[in-house]
């Protein structure tokens, strides 16, 4: 299950990036089956049974038990119902010598569905079930009926329920109307990233709605208009899904495959790979299958190779090239071509049929091979003077004979190439390391050795400028090199050599930083925020009454001035206000003990008023008397 | 010159005393209350520290305000200086003296916290 599905990613992933739109999902084999069985659950009426048996025979199988079913629907039909004796008649044809027993009204039935006051649907099973009985109809009154119904129920379903209608009448009616319906119905479908297509009713409206597009245009011998991207675009929409929620969805489904796979206009094909897309020296031939998108494999197709193209170079290293079929797989010896390791961008075509659609597929293949290490020199090289001193040969895939000691006055060089074990050809692989480990302490350092101009691979350590990737510990260190690519097929773990590395100024780690890089860290505890340091109570106290005494002074102060309230009149407006002014001060206490600014401004508001209005009274009446005092005294 | 600072201050008492009104007096009484309590709230936040400096402030600027407007007062209220304010009587200043201690108070409450 997995190999179709990569594929399938592997084909969108292609598709999408190439001009013309290939299917990016159909049914596998095992889809096929599935779908079988899912139609091959046993059925409870006349509608299970018909999607069961119809279904089935779609898919080029039939039920467990055919006179059963032929059992079944004689004994389930009603020949009063309209869709009872559509069910039963579509059913009965599927099976092979299964007859339903017809009554003289059957006809009378029947035909009275044929109306103008009847549903789409009541006139599609209707005329199906008077084609399957044998029994005669008007065409012409049907078409009639048809176009007077689409024009009151404008829906997908109906429309394609009328298309379906039209199938089942005599090719010398007029259907010129009823097939324009398929291209105004086309434009109504919804597109979905320019991969799908699909009506927004869902996957059962547009399975129905390709198989009657197809079965229609096939009866009326007209090509449907519907574009090549498009068709390919609606085969992705009906089989993307893999597991079907109903029996008529599965049936739509099947329809619509079976549709698709043998009507006269438009075959969508599919080109498939066993397993990877991967040739190498040892599996030198490239197989592929051609199928149609029930995964049948096509008849009459012959599969070319337009160009093989290198992805790094872009040269083209085959062109025009016939695959040879065997056993129903195509088959072509792309080794023979030697092509160097690595990726190409393959456009295959299929020929042979007129009608197929999407015929032309890219596909990437990947050419691997084998590496070969050849040339290993290792050698301890002075730097003051490079005089190489020991150079030593080693051969994969043995070890050296002695060690290398390297120390500060000291580098260790390495020089290799890597070659195609089948051609001999150089190769620079993704990845060339060499590692060293540190059997002790368990060290492992790993750097890259890189090609020079001529592909020819240089490490060199120098011992003292890498002292901290070591962590200056010195020690014998085991040597591997490491060389691994996608299109190698023996990636290489070589223990070249043992090679002691002597640093100065040795300082012995305590632990491997490692270790403890992932163990939980030391909790830390929150610090509340500390209350700022307050004055002992009897001081704050003590300035308390020390800022209160003033109010004594002032007190005596105004007593030894002689002031005094003796001119206090008691009239309602000076009690009034005074009154007012108390509870405008208590009012602030409240405020500072209780309440928020809004409900003070709104009781500051009620007192404030009256005691303005009192005082006012009251001010005026002061004034007044003063007046009358200085008017008095002249 | 200590002699002649003496001679001023003693002066200025003398005049103080028989040429204010008493009415001038009253008020500069309760402006010299004002004055010290004032004073002392800033000697607190000098020695102790500014724990709660909003408080602090409040206070502080409480006694700044009234002793100014205890100033306004003085100056409209003083006879000598009518004809500075002709449209405000003695009862409109004291009016509006009420007024802004209204004001003052509920900012000063607002802000002691």
């Amino acid at each position: 299950m997995a190999q179709p599905r990569v594929f399938c990613l592997v084909l969108l992933t292609v598709a999408l990036g190439a001009q013309a739109l290939t299917p990016s999902h159909h049914l596998s084999l095992s889809d096929v089956d599935r779908l079988k069985g899912l139609l091959s659950q046993p059925f409870t009426d006349l509608a299970s049974a018909y999607y069961s048996i119809v279904g089935l025979s779609k898919l080029g199988a039939s039920v467990a038990d055919e006179n059963d079913a032929c059992q079944f629907l004689k004994a389930q039909l009603d020949p009063m119902s309209v869709d009872s004796l559509f069910f039963a008649a579509e059913a009965s044809q599927a099976i092979a010598d299964c007859e339903v027993s017809i009554f003289n009204e059957t006809r009378d039935i029947l035909l009275a569905a044929v109306s103008e006051d009847s549903t789409v649907t009541q006139i599609f099973r209707a005329v199906s079930a008077l084609s399957s009985l044998g029994l005669p109809l008007a065409s012409q009154e049907v078409v009639a009926a048809l176009v007077a119904r689409i024009a009151k129920e404008d829906n997908v379903l109906a429309i394609t329920t009328a298309l379906q209608t039209a199938t089942r009448l005599s090719q010398q009616a007029e259907l010129g109307g009823i097939l324009e319906e398929i291209e105004d119905l086309a434009a109504r479908l919804d597109d979905l990233g320019g991969v799908y297509l699909q009506f927004e009713e869902g996957l059962e409206a547009t399975a129905l709605f390709v198989t009657a597009a197809y079965t229609l245009s096939d009866h009326a011998d007209t090509e449907p208009p519907l574009k090549e991207d498009q068709v390919i675009q609606l085969v992705n929409s009906v089989f993307s899904k893999k597991s079907w929620d109903s029996r008529s969805e599965a049936f739509s489904v099947a329809c619509a495959a079976a549709a698709l796979s043998s009507n006269r206009f438009h075959v969508p094909v599919i080109v498939s790979t066993q397993g990877p897309a991967t040739v190498s020296h040892s599996q030198p031939i490239l197989h592929l299958l051609v199928t149609d998108i029930l995964s049948n494999p096509l008849a009459s197709a012959n599969l070319l190779v337009e160009s093989a193209q290198a992805v790094a170079s872009k040269s083209v290293v085959l062109s025009q090239a016939p695959f040879s079929l065997r056993n129903g797989i195509f088959e072509l010896n792309f080794m023979a071509s030697q092509p160097a390791s690595g990726y190409y961008q393959f456009t295959v075509a299929v020929t042979g049929d007129s009608r197929l659609v999407a015929n032309q597929v890219e596909l990437k293949v990947k050419v691997s091979t084998e590496v070969a290490v050849t040339n290993m020199d290792l050698s301890v090289v002075d730097k003051d003077q490079s005089i190489g001193t020991k150079t030593s040969r080693v051969d994969y895939p043995f070890k050296a004979k002695g060690s290398f000691t390297a120390d500060s006055h000291q580098n260790f060089a390495m020089n290799f190439q890597l070659v195609d074990a089948n051609t001999g050809v150089e190769l620079t692989p993704h990845q060339t390391f060499v590692r060293f480990h540190n059997q002790k302490t368990g060290q492992e350092v790993v750097f890259v050795a890189e090609p020079d101009s001529k592909n020819l691979y240089k490490f060199e350590l120098d011992t003292a400028e890498r002292k901290s990737e070591f962590d200056s510990m010195s020690g014998t260190y085991v040597l591997h090199l490491i060389v691994g690519d996608a299109t190698l097929e023996n990636p290489i773990l070589w223990n070249v050599a043992d090679v002691v590395l002597k640093f100065l100024d040795e300082e012995a780690p305590a632990a491997i930083q490692s270790k403890t890089l992932y163990m939980p860290k030391p909790d830390i505890q929150h610090l509340f925020r500390e209350p700022e340091k307050k004055p002992p109570t009897v001081v704050s106290n003590t300035f308390t009454a020390l800022v209160l005494s003033p109010f004594l002074l002032l007190l005596i102060l105004w007593f030894k001035l002689g002031a005094n309230i003796s001119n206090f009149s008691l009239s309602p407006s000076s009690v009034l206000f005074h009154v007012g002014h108390a509870c405008m001060l208590g009012l602030m206490y409240v405020y500072w003990t209780h309440l928020n600014m809004f409900q003070t401004l709104k009781y500051l508001a009620i007192i404030g008023s009256l005691t303005f209005l009192a005082g006012n009274r009251m001010l005026a009446q002061k004034a007044v008397k003063r007046y009358e005092v200085i008017c008095v005294t002249g | 010159m200590s002699n002649s600072v003496i001679s001023v201050i003693s002066r200025f008492l003398e005049e103080y005393t028989t040429k204010t009104s008493n009415k001038l007096k009253v008020v500069d009484a309760y402006l010299f209350y004002i004055l010290l309590t004032g004073a002392l709230q800033f000697l607190y936040c000098l020695l102790v520290g500014t724990f709660p400096f909003n408080s602090f402030l409040a206070g502080f600027i409480s006694c700044v305000g009234a002793f100014i407007l205890g100033v306004c007062l003085r100056i409209q209220i003083n006879p000598d200086n009518k004809g500075d304010f002709l449209t405000i009587s003695q009862e409109r200043a004291f009016a509006d003296f009420l007024l802004a201690h209204t004001v003052l108070h509920l900012v000063v409450i607002n802000f002691i916290g």
